[in-house]
C-alpha cells in the first residue's frame, strides 16, 4: 500500500475520536440514568414514610 | 429585538411570526452583505492566476504571485545543478503558455498534463521563477486499470489533460478494463506509453 | 427580559403546537428508545462494511495510488461538518422564533460533535494534501472557509456556556449559529466561484459523478455509516442532557422538602 503512514494516521485519528465520543456518550448516559434512579428511589422512600 | 416584539404583539401568533420575519430579514441582510464583500475581494480570494491572466495583467515589479495551469506535454526538462534538481516546463490554460523554472523536488503527482500551482515571481526575460510547486488534483477518481484501458484504446492520453467524460468509463469494472488493455497491447500500432 | 420566556413558550399557532409536540422531553425519550439502537446498529454495520471495502477491496487511484482511501473518511467528515452546522442554525431559528426548549438542548449537544467532525475533516484533508499536493495546508478559499467553520463551532460552544443564566447563552449562541450559516454556501461553492487548490466536487446533482462506481459505492456506504453515527451520538447526548436536567430538577425540589422536614 502506498502512502501507508498517511492513511493509517487518518483512519486512526477518525476512528479514535469516534471511539472517544461514543464512550463518553455511553458513560454519560449511564451515570445520568443511575443518578436519576437513585434520586427517584429516595424521593419515593420519603413520600412513603 | 425582544422588547419590540413584546410591546408590539397583541397575540402570541403575531409575536412569533414577527420574530420569524425579523430573523429572516437579518439573515437576508447578512447574506447580501457577505455577497458584496466577497465580490469586492474576489481578486484576493483566488488562489492562483491563469497564464493568460498573468500575461494580460502582469504583476508589479517583484511581487510574488501564484501561477496555475496545466503542464504542457513534452515541455518538461529535468537537469541538475550540483545536487539540486532543476526543472523547466511550461504551464498553459489553453490561451497562453508561460515557461517556469523551479529548483527543487517536484511533488509525486507532478507530470505532463497535470494541473499545477507554482509560487514565484515573473522575471523580465518572461520566465516564471518558482520557489514552490504544488500539484493540483482534479475531480477525477479512476482506478489504475481503467486509466490504462482508456490509454491503450486510444481514448485518452493523460499528457494532454483531462480524461473523457465520466459516462464513458465510470461503470467500467477492473476486469473489463484489464480485458481492453490486453486487447490493446495485442494490436500492432499501440502507443505504449509506460510513463506512469 | 427573560421573565416571560416561559409565557411566550406557550403554543398558540398551528406551527407552534406541531413543533411543541416534539419539544416535550418525555416524547423525545420515548422516540429515542427505538431511534438510538436503530442508528447505532446502522452506523456500526455500515462503517464496518464501508471501511473494510474502502481499505481493502476498492481499487487504488491511477495517480493518487492508495492515498485515495483517505477520501472514504474525509468526504463524510466534510459533509457532516456542514450539515451539522446547518442543524445548529435550524436549532437557532427554532429557539429564537418558537422558543423551542429541545432545540436549545440539541444545540448544546450538536456543537462539540460538529467541532470534532470538522477538526477531523481538516486533519484528514491535511494528511491527504501532504503526499498529493506537496503541502499540509494552503490558504485557498475552500480550506480557509472550512477553518472558519471550525472556529464558528468553537465560538458556539463557548458562547452557549458563557452566561450564568442558560437562556441568555442559548439566545446568543442561536444568533451566532444563524449568522454563521452564511459560511455554508461559501464552503459549498468556493471551488466553483474562485480557483482553488482544492479540487471541485466529484459528485453533483446535475451531472454524472466523475468517480468510478467501484469507489463511489464504498464512499456512499461510509457516508451512511458516519451520518448514522453522528445522529446516534447526538441523540444519546440529548437523552443524557434530558435525564441530567430531570435529576437537577429533583434535587432543587428536594431542598425545600428537607428544609420543611428540618
Amino acid at each position: 500500500m502506498t502512502h501507508l503512514p498517511y492513511i493509517a494516521a487518518s483512519y486512526g485519528l477518525v476512528l479514535g475520536s469516534v471511539l472517544i465520543l461514543s464512550l463518553q456518550a455511553v458513560l454519560r448516559l449511564r451515570s445520568a440514568r443511575r443518578r436519576l434512579a437513585m434520586l427517584e428511589t429516595t424521593r419515593q422512600r420519603r413520600t412513603a414514610s | 429585538m425582544i422588547t419590540t416584539t413584546r410591546t408590539g404583539g397583541r397575540r402570541g401568533m403575531t409575536r412569533k411570526t414577527r420574530r420569524l420575519w425579523l430573523v429572516l430579514a437579518c439573515v437576508g441582510c447578512l447574506g447580501v452583505a457577505t455577497a458584496l464583500v466577497l465580490n469586492a475581494f474576489s481578486s484576493n480570494i483566488v488562489f492562483f492566476m491563469a497564464p493568460s491572466q498573468l500575461r494580460d495583467h502582469p504583476p508589479a515589479g517583484d511581487r510574488t504571485v501564484r501561477l496555475g495551469g496545466m503542464v504542457v506535454a513534452g515541455s518538461l526538462a529535468r537537469t541538475t545543478e550540483g545536487t539540486t534538481p532543476v526543472n523547466a516546463f511550461e504551464v498553459t490554460d489553453g490561451q497562453a503558455a508561460i515557461p517556469v523554472r523551479f529548483a527543487g523536488i517536484l511533488p509525486d503527482l507532478f507530470r505532463e498534463g497535470q494541473s499545477v500551482v507554482a509560487l514565484g515571481t515573473m522575471q523580465k526575460d518572461g520566465i516564471f521563477r518558482a520557489s514552490e510547486v504544488l500539484a493540483k488534483h482534479d475531480e477525477t477518481y479512476m482506478p489504475k486499470e481503467v486509466a490504462e484501458a482508456l490509454r491503450k484504446s486510444g481514448k485518452w492520453d493523460p499528457r494532454f489533460g483531462k480524461p473523457p467524460s465520466a459516462a464513458e468509463w465510470d461503470t467500467m469494472t477492473r476486469t473489463e478494463a484489464r480485458k481492453i488493455t490486453a486487447q490493446g497491447s495485442g494490436a500492432p500500432a499501440s502507443n505504449g506509453s509506460n510513463g506512469s | 427580559m427573560s421573565g416571560d420566556i416561559f409565557l411566550t413558550a406557550l403554543p398558540n399557532s398551528a406551527a407552534g403546537s406541531f413543533l411543541h409536540r416534539f419539544a416535550n422531553p418525555g416524547r423525545f425519550l420515548r422516540l429515542s428508545r427505538w431511534l438510538l439502537p436503530l442508528l447505532t446498529v446502522v452506523a456500526l454495520v455500515a462503517l464496518a462494511v464501508g471501511i473494510v471495502w474502502g481499505l481493502w477491496f476498492a481499487p487504488a487511484d491511477w495517480q493518487q495510488g492508495d492515498s485515495v482511501r483517505i477520501m472514504y473518511i474525509h468526504v463524510p467528515m466534510a459533509i457532516l461538518a456542514s450539515s451539522g452546522y446547518l442543524a445548529l442554525a435550524v436549532c437557532g431559528v427554532l429557539s429564537l422564533v418558537w422558543r423551542h426548549p429541545l432545540a436549545d438542548l440539541a444545540a448544546v449537544e450538536i456543537g462539540p460533535v460538529g467541532a470534532v467532525v470538522t477538526a477531523m475533516c481538516l486533519a484528514t484533508g491535511s494528511l491527504w494534501g501532504k503526499p498529493m499536493w506537496g503541502t499540509w495546508w494552503v490558504w485557498d478559499a475552500r480550506l480557509t472557509s472550512v477553518l472558519v467553520l471550525f472556529f464558528l463551532y468553537l465560538g458556539h460552544i463557548a458562547l452557549i456556556h458563557a452566561f450564568d443564566e442558560p437562556q441568555r447563552g442559548y439566545r446568543a449562541a442561536a444568533v451566532l449559529a444563524i449568522a454563521g450559516a452564511v459560511d455554508l454556501p461559501i464552503i459549498k461553492y468556493s471551488v466553483n466561484w474562485w480557483n482553488t487548490l482544492h479540487q471541485p466536487d466529484s459528485i453533483s446533482l446535475t451531472s454524472a459523478p466523475t468517480m468510478s462506481t467501484s469507489m463511489l459505492a464504498p464512499l456512499f456506504i461510509c457516508m451512511i455509516g458516519f451520518s448514522a453515527g453522528f445522529g446516534a451520538l447526538v441523540v444519546a447526548r440529548v437523552d443524557a442532557a434530558i435525564l441530567e436536567g430531570r435529576a437537577r430538577q429533583l434535587m432543587t425540589r428536594r431542598l425545600p422538602d428537607q428544609e420543611r422536614a428540618a
